[in-house]
């Protein structure tokens, strides 16, 4: 078990993800930024900044490590009230993040940097996506943003009222909501732009087709388990790839290139409730799940003949003992940086040196 | 909480606790007139934080009050009192110290008949370092009350921690050590002095010997180093001293003696045995001891101001219990000096022996709580020692009982208590922490870990009644109820969920929720409203709602909405044999409510005229038994959708159908 780098916030930090690059431009920012958000008491959205690892100088020396060690792993830069506690937070571009409240809200959020270094976040609009038949509001699980570069671009929302609230980034009151499930529906995510994807707490995945949004395209279940869905992902280039976390601690890779007949493999990586998982952006070999159990798990499910073998490595810290219950792993640097948040109130952090690009 | 029957026993006493009300609900001083006019307080307590909520209130009814009273704006707040708070600042505290705790129970689990000591060592030392990284945080903070006296309990809770792991986990390994070396360690460390501020001060002030010899602060200082053990100090301090013109030779002389004999003081050391050791610690004691008789010898002579002060430090240095209790202002000094100079090679067993004959020497009204808790301590008074800890934090009594009972010496307090004293205090922690709203599940692992059935009844009483706000909080709940196998508080929070869904309109969700716990009432009229809200509008919508639900239940309402469903798809298909079938196998199968059964008739009659043969002459005779049945029933009550119309015409049908299948058979 490898052991995660700790930093307490006391805060229990339930969003967390990595801001794209200001520069526009991958390898050229000096200074990372991403944005937590937190829950119970203290329901604020943060953001921090940590220094790049690509720019940071390589030495393996012993002291060099026990300096770093010490120094806290990120800075508080701005920090702003948040209504409701935050349960998931997407950033479309570097100035802009959207999260999903557990009063059924959706809000944007602005990010200022002025030219003497400040930063600053602003809410600009917010707008209730989600509430029950009698009026009580519904907490919004999961969001996520349409991959696409237009403008327009919208994001898709799910909550506890079985709904999906479709919304253009730029005008929020545009909203549309849909109810397509009787349950909680527990993730969301866009396997093309023009496909959303749910995971719910039945255990099924749904896929709807974007242009007809009350019409479920396709169901998925398991038939031999009873499984709850918590959480679910697709994959970065190959869309008919899925993978969703159980409330039993498995992480399920779909493979629905044949709707009637889909492939799934389990993999039992964690003890207790999946809560977020995601494809590695930079190799997509590897899935990374969080879990109720504190520990993070990094499952490598292709084998790859000459270099590794499939098999999982677990990340936790002695310090965090209570639920992860969100990460990000940076998509735009060549270090593999994990950041992640606990219900016992830590940031936590893993960095490792990227593998030679696996393209060779 | 009294509970304790020695009698020279503090009863544990609750620090009281005012809250004011700002703004008040009367006028300061005039309470009586207030009450006077039909009024007082009520008040309801919080079920999971300390929190009380407070409204005036009428003695009376108002309306049975013959004048009229006038309400005031005050009258109608409702107020919010907390009291015992875990303040914010702890939680990083709370959580490290929650994670070794944790580690520390599965650590004994898994070797039940070994105690490790290492390991309950290593994780003694994780709790100290998570104590001072408070401290420290708490002097980075900005200065304030609260800030100081969280820093003082942090110090003094590390000043107990320390010493605990000291006299029953450190020199109780086995080894036989000297208890010595580790008390002066803790000694100098929580208890720092003399102050290194005095010396550079005392230097600083005196640049040559002369003016050092002749500043009034150095002799004290000298005498307190020695006092501490820190022997390599006092020497280097009379080297500086000892050049001085104006001491007199034989101060000056007997200085550079003794300062040679400090730096000559033996130590101990792991490969040396205590009989080698015991024999070099006699050889320098008796050096000091006839250097005592010189010096003494030559103040009877004549008077010399700093020999006496140098005799001063030889007695104290030589052991003698009269200079040490001199020079010590507190009974932990006193008690050092006797260790380091008298029985330099005392185990932990002598503690309590020398802690009395060093205590008694001291006035003990005039102690704090934390000379009190530390005194008790090494006189090995446990019980008292457990409640002083409690004065002083829930959190050190909590985990001091807890470390106790896994070295096994919580036995004398059971004896005492009439509480399982680490039940009682680990639960007094895990109540103190809910009233933080993030540190619920911190608060259920104190309870569970308690592993026993009372902490386990308590637990499933505040777990019932945690607030389910989402989903995922939901199921955070559910999973600690399954880790601490409270099956019944499980039961009650899948009967909360289930209610809650129903009323926000969910009912797959709520059928899900009460299928788990076999609430078949509960299902049923969630079944009976999905079917009334079928027949108010026409439109077969629950299909979605049933689905989602249906690998998780059996219920027999939920089956029969579902063959109901699937009836309707072949109908609308054009299976009408096996829309037959199904319908058929709904009402042999008695798996509807008696108020469906009527409306199940009536939608067979076109199947019964349809051009096709669906039912045959069984099946048709079957139908006619379900209609007897319900006839039957419409004749005791009318209150049925379906009226005596319909039957007749459904009659007429099965009579027809009848004929034709004998006909076709």
């Amino acid at each position: 078990m490898n052991s995660l780098q700790v930093q307490p916030v006391a805060r229990k930090i339930t969003g967390i993800r990595w801001l794209p690059p200001r520069a526009g431009n991958a390898y050229t920012d000096t200074d990372l930024y991403f944005v937590s958000g937190s829950s119970a008491k203290h329901k604020e959205l943060v953001l921090w900044t940590t220094a790049n690892p690509d720019f940071q100088p390589t030495d393996d020396d012993k002291d060099n490590d026990d300096a770093e060690s010490s120094s806290p792993l990120a800075t508080l830069v701005a920090k702003v009230k948040h209504d409701g506690d935050v349960h998931d937070i997407a950033a479309p571009a570097s100035d802009i993040v959207a999260t999903a409240s557990s009063f059924g809200m959706i809000s944007i959020y602005n990010i200022g940097h002025t030219d003497n270094g400040d930063s600053s976040l602003s809410l600009r609009e917010a707008v209730t996506a989600h509430k029950f038949a009698n009026g009580e509001p519904a907490v919004a699980t999961s969001l996520s943003v349409q991959p696409t570069n237009s403008a327009d671009a919208e994001i898709a929302s799910c909550g506890e009222d079985g709904r999906i609230s479709y919304a253009p980034i730029l005008r929020l009151d545009a909203l549309q909501r849909h109810e397509v499930d009787s349950t909680v529906i527990t993730g969301v995510c866009w396997p093309m732009p023009t496909q959303l994807a749910i995971a719910t707490r039945a255990g099924q995945v749904k896929l709807f087709d974007r242009r007809a949004p009350a019409e479920v395209q396709a169901v998925f279940v398991d038939p031999s388990n009873t499984y709850e869905f918590e959480c679910i992902a697709a994959h970065p280039s190959q869309s008919f790839r899925l993978a969703t976390g159980t409330d039993t601690g498995a992480v399920l890779l779909w493979d629905i290139r044949n709707p009637k007949k889909p492939a799934m493999e389990a993999f039992n990586v964690h003890e207790s409730n999946v809560w977020s998982v995601g494809f590695h952006p930079s190799d997509a070999a590897k899935i990374v799940s969080c879990s109720e159990d504190a520990s993070l798990a990094v499952t490598q499910w292709v084998s790859d003949s000459d270099r590794q073998s499939r098999g999982v490595r677990h990340l936790s810290g002695f310090f965090n003992t209570l639920s992860v219950n969100c990460f990000d792993v940076c998509p735009f640097t060549r270090t593999s940086i994990i950041i992640a948040g606990s219900d016992s109130g830590n940031l936590l952090m893993e960095k490792t040196a990227a593998s030679d690009f696996a393209i060779y | 909480m009294a509970r304790l029957g020695t009698d020279k026993f503090v009863v544990e006493r609750e620090k009281e606790v005012a809250t004011r009300l700002s703004p008040g609900v009367f006028p300061t001083g005039r309470q009586s007139e207030w009450s006077a006019q039909n009024r007082t307080l009520t008040h309801s307590v919080h079920p999971l934080t300390n929190s009380v909520a407070l409204c005036v209130a009428g003695k009376q009814p108002r309306e049975q009050l013959k004048t009229e009273i006038r309400v005031y704006e005050q009258d109608q707040r409702i107020y919010v009192c907390g009291f015992g708070t875990t303040p914010d600042e702890r939680l990083s505290f709370i959580n490290d110290t929650h994670a070794v705790f944790s580690a520390i129970q599965s650590i004994m689990d898994a070797r039940e008949t070994h105690v490790g000591v290492d390991a309950l060592l290593r994780m003694s030392a994780l709790y100290r370092e998570a104590m001072l990284r408070q401290v420290r945080v708490l002097q980075d903070a900005r200065d304030s009350e609260f800030v100081r006296s969280e820093s003082d309990v942090f110090q003094a809770m590390h000043a107990v921690w320390h010493l605990l792991e000291i006299v029953y986990v450190t020199t109780n390994s086995g080894l036989s050590a000297s208890v010595v070396p580790y008390y002066m360690e803790w000694l100098n460390f929580n208890f720092p002095a003399p102050a290194a501020a005095d010396g550079e001060r005392i230097i600083g002030s005196s640049p040559d010997s002369n003016a050092l010899a002749q500043n009034p602060d150095v002799w004290p200082y000298v005498q307190k180093l020695a006092l501490r053990g820190h022997v390599t100090t006092v020497a280097n301090m009379l080297e500086r001293i000892a050049p001085a013109q104006v001491l007199s030779a034989a101060a000056s002389r007997w200085a550079r003696e003794l300062a040679q004999t400090a730096r000559d003081m033996p130590l101990a050391s792991s490969d040396e045995t205590s009989g080698s050791f015991n024999a070099r610690w006699r050889r320098w004691n008796s050096g000091l001891q006839s250097m005592a008789t010189n010096i003494g010898s030559m103040l009877d002579k004549a008077d010399d101001d700093a020999l006496s002060a140098l005799a001063m430090v030889v007695d104290v240095m030589r052991g003698d219990a009269d200079s040490i209790s001199r020079v010590g202002d507190t009974w932990q000094d006193v008690l050092g000096a006797v260790l380091l100079y008298s029985e330099p090679t005392a185990q932990t067993e002598r503690l309590p022996a020398l802690a009395q004959l060093v205590l008694e020497q001291f006035e003990s009204d005039d102690f704090t709580l934390v000379d009190r808790t530390l005194a008790a301590l090494v006189r090995h008074e446990l019980p008292e020692f457990l409640v002083y800890c409690n004065q002083i934090d829930a959190w050190l009594s909590a985990h001091v009982s807890d470390l106790m009972q896994h070295i096994g010496i919580l036995d004398s307090c059971r004896r005492v208590f009439k509480v399982e004293p680490r039940e009682h205090y680990l639960v007094f922690l895990g109540e103190r922490y809910l009233t933080h709203e993030g540190l619920w599940r911190v608060a259920m692992d104190y309870f569970g870990l308690c592993r026993t059935r009372v902490s386990q009844n308590i637990m499933g009483e505040y777990i019932v009644r945690m607030p389910l706000e989402s989903d995922r909080k939901a199921q955070q709940v559910l999973r600690v109820c399954e880790r601490y196998k409270l099956t019944e508080a499980m039961e009650r929070v899948h009967r909360q969920l289930g209610r809650q869904k129903w009323q926000r309109g969910r009912l797959g969700a709520a059928i899900a929720h009460f299928v788990r716990v076999n609430d078949s009432s509960a299902v049923g009229q969630i079944c009976d409203q999905l079917w009334a809200e079928y027949l108010a509008s026409g439109n077969l919508t629950y299909g979605p709602i049933i689905d989602s639900v249906l690998a998780t239940s059996a219920h027999d309402r939920v089956r029969f909405l579902t063959v109901y469903r699937d009836f309707h798809e072949c109908y609308k298909g054009g299976e009408f044999k096996r829309a037959g079938k199904l319908l058929l196998s709904i009402l042999v199968g008695e798996i509807a409510p008696s108020h469906a059964v009527p409306d199940l008739l009536v939608d067979s009659i076109p199947l019964l005229e349809g051009d096709a043969l669906v039912f045959g002459a069984d099946d048709t005779l079957e139908l006619m038994r379900c209609a007897e049945s319900v006839a039957q029933s419409l004749v005791d009550s009318d209150v049925c959708g379906v009226g005596r119309d319909e039957l007749s015409i459904f009659n007429v049908a099965c009579a027809r159908n009848l004929a034709r299948s004998y006909v076709m058979q």
